[in-house]
C-alpha cells in the first residue's frame, strides 16, 4: 500500500547551493539560494482511526455527538463544543454525497501542486453527515471546467489505488459519470473508472482560405513574438525557462521556442517538442499573444488544446508576456 | 473607564514587488522612522511596540520580531507580535488600542512588515508559486494542506457560496469595473506597487483565470513593505498633536470575529462572511454608529479579491446582501459617490504586504480623513481560511 522510494521532498524541488549578485542603481546585492526545512514524525493522534479506515478499509468515518447527534465528517474533534464538550463516537457514513457549495477550480497552483492543476477542491456532505468534508474533485471527461460540479451536485467518494493515510487518498467525481454499480460500490477505486485519455484533437483538411488565414496569422504572431523578445519586462517572464512548443493549426504548423529569456518562432516541425498546442484556428493563439484574451482561458474553454496539463505553467508565462508588452506600451 | 486612543503619526515604505535592496529589518526601521518623524516625537517617547508580521516562512525565521525590537530603539520595553493571517495588521491595531485604552501605556508603535517574495520556486523560476505555497502552510494541516488548499481557493469557496445564493450578483462586468476603478484611484498613491498600472474593464475581463472564479486582475498582488502608526492615549495625543500640528484621528470603535474553519450544519455558512458582519457591527456599536450608511465616509477595505470586496461591503451593511453590484450600478463607490472605497488603490493595486497591509490602509484612511476633511472611516482586515478572521476599526477625525 505504501509508496516506496518516494522522498518527503522530491529532489527536483531542491536547488543547488549557490548565490548571485544583482546590481541596482550601481550597487551590488548578494542573493543566496536558501531553504527552511524541518522533518517530522508527526502523529495523526485522535484522527488515526479516520485515516487508517481510509487507507486500510476504504471506509469513511465521522463522529456523532452523544447529546445533539450532530455528525461531523471528517471527525475533527472528540467532544462536541456545542454541547459543553459532550463526548462523540465514531460512526461510518455513506460514500455518496452532495456538494455543499460550488467548488473553486485551481488553474494556477502553488509550487507543490502545479503537477495536479487544474484541480477542484470543494466540500461534500456525505449521506449520514451534517458537516462538509474538504476533498479534491475531478471529472472523467477531461479538464475540469466551471459548471460541471456545482452546489447540490451528487458526487461519489473514490479511493486512490495507492493510499498512505492522507486526505489525498480519496477524491470525488460526479455520480452522473458513473454506472449504478460503481455508485453503489463501497470502496470504489480510481482504477475501476474509465478516464478519458487525452487525445490530440484531429484537424480538418485545410482549404485555400484556411492556409491564407494561417499565413496572415503567422505573420502577426511572428511580429508579436519578435516584440516580446525585445521587451525587457516580457523577457524577464521567461528567465530560466526552456520549452520547445509545436503549434498545430488547420492551415499549418510552426514552433515557439523559449530559451531562458529568449522567445522566437520557427517555421518547421520540431522532432521532439516539450509539448504540443493544437488549435483549429491560429487566430485563437494570436488573440492571446496580442493580449486580446488569455490563452489560459482558451485552454479552459477547449478552443486550444495542450498535450500536457502541467504545461499550464508555460501557458501562464506566455499570457504574462502578453501582459508585460501591453503594460510597457502604456508606460 | 477606558481611555480614548488616537493616531498621531504614520508612515509607510514604498510597496514593491520585491525589495532586493533591503531586508525586513531595514523596511521595519524605514516605516518606523517615517512614523516617528510624522508624529514629531523621539522613539524614546514610545512605550510599547506591537508587531504585525504574518508568516514566519516569509521572513525565514521564527519570532521574526525579536531582531527588529532593538534596532527600532525599543529595547527593554514591551513588545508583542500579532499574527492572524491576512487580518494581522488590523488585529495588531486592535491589540495596541486595547492596551492603550486600558491605561497600560501612553504611547505605542504599531508596525507591520512583510518580506514575501524572497520565496522562490526553482522549478518555474518565479516567485509567485512559492509565495502562495508559503501561505499554503496556513491551511488545515490534517485535512486540507495535502489536497491543494490555497488562500485563493479558500476565498473562492466563499465567493462561490455567495454566488450560489445570489446568482445575479457579482457580475463579471461589475467586478471588472471595480478593479479598473481601483487602478485609477491608485494613481494618487506614490507608495503603491502598481501606481502606474491602469487597466480597463475589458482588460480585466480578458485577463486569465487563476482560480475560478477569480481572474488575474481581480486578485491582490503580493508585495514587500512596511507600515507604521504611532498611537497615543488622549492627553498624550493632544500634546503630540499640538506639537506637530496634525489633527488627531481617533479610534472610536474596534470589533473582531473569527468564524469556524469547517463548513456545514452549525459551522461556517459558506454564503456569508459572518466575521465581517460581526467585526464591523461590533465596531459600529462601540463607536455609537446606529446607521453605517449615514455615518461612514471612507472605507479602507482589505480587498484580497474584488468579489470579496463586494461581499464585505454587504456584510458591513453598506449595500444589501445580494445587491452588492449596486456599488457600481447605483454609483455608490464611483467617483463622487456615497462611499470612498480604497482611495489608496487597495491591496489589489497598492499591494498586499500582509502584516503591513491593513496598517497601510489605516495610514491611507487617516490621510484621507484629514485631507478631505471627512469625519468617519472604516478600516478592515480579513484573513485565514474561508475568510475566517476579521478585525475592523472606526476612525473619526476630530
Amino acid at each position: 500500500m505504501k509508496k516506496q522510494k518516494e522522498k518527503v521532498i522530491p529532489s527536483y524541488y531542491i536547488p543547488d547551493v549557490g548565490s548571485h549578485v544583482t546590481t541596482i542603481d550601481g550597487k551590488d546585492y548578494l542573493i543566496a539560494n536558501d531553504a527552511m526545512f524541518t522533518f517530522y514524525r508527526r502523529t495523526k493522534g485522535e484522527f488515526s482511526p479516520f485515516f487508517l479506515a481510509l487507507r486500510d478499509e476504504k471506509r469513511l468515518l465521522g463522529c456523532k455527538c452523544s447529546k445533539c447527534g450532530l455528525v461531523r465528517v471528517p471527525p475533527f474533534l472528540t467532544h462536541c463544543p456545542d454541547c459543553n464538550f459532550a463526548p462523540t463516537e465514531l460512526i461510518e457514513v455513506d460514500q455518496v454525497g452532495i456538494m455543499n457549495s460550488t467548488p473553486p477550480i485551481t488553474y494556477f497552483a502553488t509550487s507543490l501542486f502545479q503537477h495536479m492543476a487544474p484541480y477542484g477542491r470543494g466540500r461534500v456532505i456525505f449521506k449520514g453527515a451534517d458537516t462538509a468534508m474538504s476533498i479534491n474533485l475531478y471529472t472523467t471527461t477531461g479538464i475540469l471546467t466551471p459548471g460541471i460540479i456545482k452546489k447540490g451536485t451528487e458526487v461519489k467518494l473514490v479511493f486512490r489505488d495507492e493510499r498512505i493515510g492522507e486526505m489525498r487518498d480519496v477524491f470525488s467525481i460526479p455520480t452522473a459519470e458513473l454506472t449504478r454499480e460503481q455508485i453503489n460500490k463501497k470502496g470504489l477505486q480510481e482504477s475501476e473508472i474509465d478516464w478519458e485519455t487525452p487525445v490530440e484533437p484531429p484537424l480538418t483538411k485545410a482549404s485555400d482560405q484556411d492556409v491564407k488565414v494561417y499565413k496572415e496569422a503567422l505573420k502577426e504572431i511572428k511580429s508579436i513574438i519578435h516584440e516580446m523578445n525585445r521587451n525587457e519586462r516580457a523577457r524577464k517572464d521567461i528567465v530560466g525557462w526552456k520549452r520547445n512548443i509545436q503549434v498545430k493549426t488547420r492551415g499549418g504548423q510552426f514552433a515557439i521556442l523559449i530559451n531562458d529569456g529568449d522567445i522566437k518562432v520557427e517555421e518547421k516541425k520540431r522532432p521532439s517538442p516539450d509539448f504540443k498546442i493544437v488549435c483549429d484556428d491560429p487566430r485563437t493563439l494570436l488573440d492571446g499573444l496580442a493580449y486580446r484574451g488569455a490563452i489560459t482561458d482558451s485552454v479552459i474553454n477547449k478552443k486550444l488544446w495542450i498535450s500536457k496539463n502541467m504545461e499550464f505553467s508555460t501557458i501562464f508565462k506566455i499570457d504574462r508576456m502578453a501582459r508585460s508588452v501591453a503594460r510597457s506600451k502604456k508606460a | 473607564m477606558s481611555k480614548r486612543v488616537g493616531i498621531v503619526g504614520a508612515g509607510v515604505t514604498p510597496f514593491k514587488a520585491i525589495w532586493r535592496e533591503k531586508t525586513y529589518y531595514e523596511l521595519a526601521q524605514m516605516a518606523t522612522r517615517e512614523a516617528v518623524k510624522d508624529a514629531n516625537i523621539d522613539i524614546k517617547d514610545v512605550e510599547a511596540a506591537f508587531y504585525g508580521i504574518y508568516n514566519d516562512i516569509f521572513e525565514r525565521t521564527a519570532i521574526p520580531e525579536h531582531a527588529i525590537h532593538g534596532l527600532l530603539g525599543m529595547q527593554n520595553k514591551f513588545g508583542i507580535r500579532i499574527t492572524t493571517g491576512g487580518a494581522t495588521g488590523a488585529y495588531t491595531m486592535s491589540a495596541a488600542h486595547a492596551y492603550l485604552a486600558a491605561g497600560r501605556f501612553k504611547t505605542a508603535l504599531v508596525l507591520g512588515v512583510e518580506k514575501a517574495t524572497d520565496c522562490f520556486d526553482f522549478l518555474s523560476m518565479s516567485a509567485t508559486p512559492e509565495v502562495i505555497k508559503a501561505i499554503g502552510w496556513s491551511g488545515d494541516s490534517f485535512f486540507e494542506q495535502g489536497i491543494g488548499w490555497s488562500a485563493s481557493d479558500s476565498y473562492a469557496e466563499v465567493v462561490l457560496g455567495y454566488m450560489d445564493e445570489h446568482p445575479g450578483d457579482l457580475k463579471p462586468e461589475i467586478t471588472a469595473q471595480i478593479s479598473s476603478q481601483l487602478s485609477q484611484q491608485v494613481k494618487g498613491n506614490k507608495y503603491a506597487q502598481r501606481q502606474f498600472d491602469q487597466v480597463t474593464p475589458e482588460e480585466v475581463m480578458n485577463s486569465r483565470l487563476v482560480v475560478y472564479p477569480f481572474k488575474e486582475l481581480e486578485i491582490c498582488v503580493y508585495t514587500e513593505g512596511a507600515a507604521a502608526l504611532i498611537l497615543a492615549e488622549e492627553e498624550t495625543a493632544k500634546t503630540i498633536s499640538k506639537n506637530n500640528g496634525t489633527p488627531i484621528v481617533w479610534i472610536t470603535g474596534v470589533g473582531e470575529s473569527n468564524e469556524h474553519s469547517f463548513a456545514g450544519k452549525n459551522q461556517k455558512i459558506m454564503s456569508r462572511i459572518m466575521s465581517d458582519y460581526y467585526g464591523s457591527h461590533r465596531a459600529y456599536e462601540m463607536a455609537g454608529i446606529k446607521d453605517p450608511t449615514k455615518s461612514i465616509d471612507i472605507v479602507e477595505l482589505h480587498d484580497a479579491f474584488v468579489h470579496q470586496l463586494e461581499i464585505t461591503m454587504a456584510e458591513f451593511g453598506l449595500v444589501p446582501l445580494g445587491r452588492a453590484d449596486s456599488l457600481i450600478e447605483d454609483g455608490l463607490m464611483l467617483s463622487g459617490g456615497k462611499y470612498l472605497v480604497n482611495p489608496c488603490g487597495g491591496l489589489i493595486y497598492c499591494g498586499h504586504a500582509v502584516g503591513a497591509s491593513n496598517i497601510m490602509s489605516a495610514w491611507s484612511a487617516r490621510n484621507e480623513l484629514i485631507k478631505r476633511k471627512l469625519k468617519t472611516a472604516l478600516v478592515h482586515g480579513t484573513g485565514s481560511t474561508i475568510a475566517q478572521y476579521t478585525a475592523c476599526l472606526i476612525f473619526e477625525h476630530e
